[in-house]
């Protein structure tokens, strides 16, 4: 639904991107894929700013971990080797249950970020991730930890800002797991609720450092800080797991929409966390 | 001065005098804002060039038309089918670049510079496709009005995936929707086609 658009630009960096944004009144949209701005149907955009020529689809190593461009597509995410090889690889599975093969060929990493839903299948695991975003606007560029991007997502500070860059720390040693669970009414589908976790335990099958975070059942993804603090320092067992589960349920703010119940979602919470915290477990080398 | 055909720059837009094209004034403040380097199509139709089952061909659309709706409104290319126009049910597919996309949700300017290929560059009553074939004869349609998006993204998904399971088609497919409910035929269809496109007769 293009229909009020009269301008398209096709910026050949960011800088010219950013310039574009800054002088569309608030009337000029950044596109890369399209596949959100098709539906949402926007009838106050006047002008499209497209990304996907502005150097902006890369996947990169960074110091043990990686860097991502806003323009690389799901596809893209889903077949990379590096992708693949980082945190048990739950941002590739993410990537791959986002939409159809006709939508992960153009939907991108940026999109699936700056369109805000709270469903949005690459945020759990990037939160897991401890990913940091990299927004750039006429002042110049600057990072933000991915839940503090989502927090002001919104705000008049990032409302001219462009998203350039998501990028991954180096990941933990041995002895780690990591998880992603979605549940949708099709195996394409938009999340119902979904779950990522990452976890790492020492020797003694202690957990060193543990990170829940849930999509789809708050006003954006959120990371189940009290139920990680629960986490930390106990053994990895089948209680530990239950109770991890249970608490879940206490740090999520479901909403019942034509997808499902708020019960239901708050149920399936507890669902997806403990087969989440089952395959971590698993992968960490720890007999349930 | 223009580096793509359909795209110019900024020295052009301010000579076409784009504040007697517009009432809003809003873009005039917008071509003043682009850099000297971006690349600017419209306001008002421009010219491009698409390269549609291997013919290039050109056509003059505004910026905001559609990769569907400049086939079937202005190359009369009808195959594809504009049905939802949102992104979800599949019967525009075509292939750019080999790859199934959507193509209500492809800007036609965006699609320059790609190779597009849409049902009637596959397959014709004379000569059909092996995926085509296969349709027909696991009777793999009702109405007919999903069955070109759904042949064209089978063929995408079977160039890539050669030797599918029937979950892995079911997976690849899954971004064509069917009211008719003819998904058993279409799977029956897509396998068995993978069977005899591997033969290497039509590719």
């Amino acid at each position: 639904m293009f229909e009020r658009v009269e301008v398209f630009y096709r910026p050949a960096s960011v800088r010219e991107a950013v310039r574009l944004l800054a002088g569309g009144k608030g009337r000029a949209r950044i596109v890369a894929g399209g596949t959100d701005l098709v539906v949402d149907g926007d009838p106050t955009a006047r002008a499209l700013i497209d990304i996907t020529h502005s150097g902006l689809a890369y996947i990169r190593k960074q110091g043990g971990g990686c860097a991502i461009g806003a323009a690389t597509t799901m596809a893209e995410l889903e077949e990379s080797r590096t992708i693949l090889a980082l945190g048990g690889g739950i941002l590739a599975r993410a990537a791959a249950t986002c939409g159809s093969i006709q939508i992960r060929g153009v939907a991108t990493v940026g999109g699936n970020l700056a369109n805000g839903s709270p469903a949005a299948d690459l945020v759990t695991p990037l939160l897991v991730l401890d990913a940091v975003v990299v927004v750039a606007d006429a002042k110049g560029r600057r990072k933000l930890p991915i839940a503090e991007y989502l927090a002001a997502r919104g705000t008049k500070g990032l409302r001219q800002s462009l998203l350039v860059e998501v990028t991954a720390p180096r990941p933990l040693g041995r002895r780690c797991g990591w998880s992603f669970q979605k549940l949708g009414r099709t195996a394409l589908d938009i999340s119902v609720v979904n779950v990522a976790a990452g976890l790492q335990v020492d020797g003694a099958g202690r957990i060193q450092w543990a990170r829940v975070a849930l999509g789809a059942v708050a006003p954006t993804a959120i990371r189940a800080g009290a139920t990680e603090e629960n986490l930390q320092g106990r053994t990895l067992d089948a209680e530990a797991i239950a109770q991890a589960a249970e608490g879940v349920m206490r740090e999520v703010s479901p909403i019942s929409d034509v997808r499902a119940s708020a019960a239901y979602r708050r149920e399936m919470c507890r669902v997806l966390t403990r087969r989440a915290l089952e395959e971590c477990a698993a992968q960490a080398g720890c007999a349930l | 001065m223009s580096s793509k055909k359909g795209f110019s720059r900024r020295g052009f837009l301010q000579g076409a005098g784009v504040g007697g094209v517009l009432g809003t004034g809003l873009l005039e403040r917008e071509a003043e804002a682009a850099p000297a380097g971006a690349a600017i199509a419209g306001p008002g139709a421009v010219p491009i060039t698409l390269t549609i089952n291997g013919k290039p061909v050109n056509l003059t659309v505004e910026p905001r038309v559609t990769l569907i709706d400049a086939l079937r409104d202005y190359v009369d290319l009808t195959g594809a089918k504009r049905v939802c126009d949102r992104g979800t049910c599949g019967a525009c597919t075509v292939l750019m670049n080999g790859k199934s996309v959507y193509s209500c949700s492809v800007l036609a300017i965006d699609a320059q510079g790609k190779s597009i290929e849409t049902i009637e560059g596959m397959t014709s009553p004379e000569k059909m496709h092996p995926v085509s074939q296969a349709f027909w004869e696991n009777d793999a349609q009702q109405c007919g009005y999903c069955t070109s998006g759904f042949v064209v993204a089978c063929k995408g998904f079977l160039d890539e995936h050669p030797n599918p399971t029937e979950e892995d088609v079911k997976h690849g497919l899954g971004g064509n929707l069917c009211r008719c409910g003819t998904y058993m035929g279409v799977r029956a269809a897509a396998l068995q086609a993978a069977k005899q496109m591997k033969g290497g007769k039509n590719g």
